[in-house]
């Protein structure tokens, strides 16, 4: 599904990916955890296309092309997903109006016919009780006024509809009381199958009991120094990420 | 003070008074008007309140009006709101074919204004006193139930219009007005508009005033209105059509406890140039003012917004709050916005922020990954910024109205129906 070779990635002049390798088969999730400052959030950005962050060298492969060839919306129709660590407020814009915006996106990539209204509202519907969320929050404007942890499961909750071939979670646990860190796993977990990637950005083990990975890396510096099972987390949870970075050195 | 644009005026009036019989009292008070102006000249950009405006258009104006009945063929009026009673003025001259009968209006009447607006010295309400033939006249009586009225200033023929409106609300009178200047013209046409507004003690008078003239044309405006004791005055100003237009908005409020709320959008783009003018006076104990622009400049537009508030040393606690906002869309536009204060007492809540800067890249980025084209991303976000100042418009056919009028000058109609829906 993405396989992503020697990535290096500066932004401005400083270099935060320094040969970055990584591959996620399809059906697996892989977390990436690391400390302040190793190039997560970097990564997850670079996946997505954010202007702004220049790949020096590497490539990456989507489903067999080129990801870093297409822009950020062809990315996002050819079924790359990105969860946003901060969630954009955007006053005036419908939370329903872009749900539907998006999926149309994609569905007229794929050549399917624009979605129904009626049909498009009772798949919200069904996703929006899966997040726990009231259909007020339909109405109003894209996160506009929503406290964090409702920030992040409307992301989950866009997930969920536009159902993408790979997601990126980027620290979707950070600023989670335990109870949302649930509903949050639980939505992740509804969409888990042998069609779907997804790549767990985290600073902490916690959310990794909820959604329990294929693979954990351990990023530090720009590189992925470590991998392993999930029990990896619970070890860099003992033992501290310098732990990781000594061994390496 | 003499120019050649003034000698011209003086000859264009000359030949326009020899062209249209009227009573000597009206004759002497046009050449009144006129004198006025010539002594005091108009304004130049020099002027630091017509800097952001584009006076050089008035160059090639045409200043004579169109005389004799209007002839209604062709014309494309806009759909009328329910419950509204509508009149329509066509060039300038009041159109009995497509308007209600005026008269009594439940508690309003409406009358055709041939006599004189109280003058004010500014040089574009002289040049209207000078050059006006017709106007309509509103009077609510006390507290009875809300009057609704629609005037509509349509320009049919490319000459130039001085439409005129005279407002008053006695004690505790209600009145919703739009008044729309509308018009498909688009070869260069000169429209000079006043509006005098008079609200009795507790009057509450909402005024939508939509400007979407033609491509072409130079809409200069005069507004003046004096708010009594605990009378409040909703100005709602949209402003998407000339090729120069400028609004000159001065609020007196009088009484104590008088309220004046002013929401401007501005959508200008290409050459257009959108300047607007408003000074709020607080003359009196417990005045609230509440300011909102928006306003998007795309091309190389240019959009200015001054806003002056002034509170006098009797007016304590006063309470302004201005909240102005502007968005550069393309590479060539400008935006200037001037919040002003100016304080004369010391018991007064007064708050101001203007900002203006381009698309936020954060939130453009964030539509992006979410599949929606550069396009459309931009689109919606222009269309994000100016919605809560839309969204204040409390007639909701109307607000439907200029929500699609804002869509079709951002060229997004197709998309915004599907937000609308």
């Amino acid at each position: 599904m993405l396989i992503v070779e020697d990535l290096h990635v500066s932004v401005g002049a400083t270099a935060v990916l320094k040969g970055l390798t990584l591959t996620v088969p399809t059906g697996e999730v892989h977390a990436i955890m690391g400390p302040n400052g190793s190039g997560k959030s970097t990564l997850s950005y670079v996946l997505a296309g954010r202007p702004g962050y220049t790949v020096t060298a590497g490539t990456v492969t989507y489903d067999g092309q080129d990801l870093l060839a297409l822009a950020p919306e062809e990315r996002a129709r050819s079924g790359v997903f990105l969860g946003f660590q901060y969630p954009v407020e955007i006053p005036g814009v419908n939370n329903v109006y872009l749900l539907k915006a998006a999926l149309n996106a994609q569905r007229k990539q794929r050549g399917l016919q624009e979605v129904d209204a009626f049909e498009f509202l009772g798949l919200v519907r069904e996703k929006m009780k899966l997040m726990q969320m009231p259909e007020t929050f339909l109405s109003r404007g894209v996160n506009e006024g929503f406290s964090g942890g409702e920030k992040k499961r409307n992301e989950i909750l866009q997930m969920l509809v536009l159902e993408p071939r790979l997601a990126i979670l980027d620290e979707t646990d950070s600023g989670l009381d335990i109870d949302a860190l649930k509903v949050v796993a639980t939505g992740v977990n509804s969409l888990r199958d042998a069609a779907r990637s997804f790549v767990l950005v985290t600073h902490y083990q916690r959310l990794l009991d909820h959604i329990v990975p294929d693979k954990v890396h351990v990023l530090v510096g720009g590189r992925i120094l470590r991998s392993g099972d999930h029990t990896l987390a619970h070890e860099l949870e003992r033992r501290g990420y310098d732990w990781v970075s000594s061994e390496a050195a | 003070m003499s120019s050649p644009l003034l000698t011209r005026i003086a000859a264009e009036h000359d030949a326009a008074l020899a062209l249209q019989p009227s009573a000597p009292a009206t004759l002497a008070h046009r050449r009144q008007a006129l004198q006025g102006l010539l002594e005091r000249g108009l304004p130049t950009v020099r002027d630091e309140n017509w800097r952001y405006a584009n006076l050089r258009i008035l160059e090639k104006a045409n200043f004579t009006p169109a005389t004799g009945l209007p002839s209604t063929d062709g014309i494309d009026l806009p759909g009328t709101i329910e419950g509204f009673t509508r009149f329509v003025f066509v060039d300038g001259q009041f159109a009995p074919q497509l308007s209600a009968l005026p008269g009594a209006i439940g508690a309003a009447t409406l009358r055709r204004l041939h006599g004189e607006l109280p003058t004010n010295d500014q040089a574009f309400a002289l040049l209207n006193e000078a050059f006006a033939t017709d106007g309509a006249d509103i009077q609510v009586a006390a507290g009875a139930a809300t009057v609704d009225v629609e005037i509509v200033f349509y320009s049919a023929a490319p000459t130039a219009a001085y439409p005129r409106l005279n407002v008053r609300l006695d004690r505790d009178a209600r009145l919703r007005l739009i008044e729309r200047h509308v018009g498909k013209v688009t070869t260069p046409q000169f429209i000079d508009s006043v509006v005098r507004i008079e609200l009795a003690a507790g009057a509450s008078f909402k005024h939508y005033r939509l400007q979407e003239t033609g491509a072409a044309t130079s809409w200069t405006d005069t507004l003046r209105a004096t708010i009594a004791r605990d009378a409040s005055y909703h100005l709602h100003l949209l402003q998407v059509g000339a090729l120069a237009a400028r609004s000159s908005v001065d609020i007196e409020l009088a009484g104590p406890a008088a309220h004046t709320r002013v929401d401007t959008v501005a959508l200008a783009d290409g050459p257009q140039v959108h300047d607007t003018m408003i000074v709020v006076d607080h003359k009196a104990t417990h005045t609230r003012t509440e300011e909102n622009f928006r306003g998007i400049a795309g091309g190389r537009a240019r959009i200015g917004f001054n806003g002056l508030i002034i509170v006098r040393d009797c007016a304590y606690h006063a309470d302004s709050a201005q909240s102005l906002k502007g968005l550069i869309a393309g590479s060539e536009a400008e935006i200037d916005l001037r919040p002003q204060l100016e304080i004369h007492t010391d018991e007064v809540r007064c708050s101001h922020g203007a900002t203006t800067g381009k698309l936020d890249d954060t939130m453009l980025f964030y539509l992006l990954t979410r599949g929606i084209t550069p396009e459309v991303a931009q689109r919606l976000l222009k269309w994000a910024f100016i919605t809560d100042v839309v969204a204040k418009i409390d007639v909701p056919a109307l607000r439907t109205h200029v929500q699609r009028s804002l869509a079709s000058h951002m060229q997004d109609a197709q998309s915004l129906e599907e937000l609308l829906s």
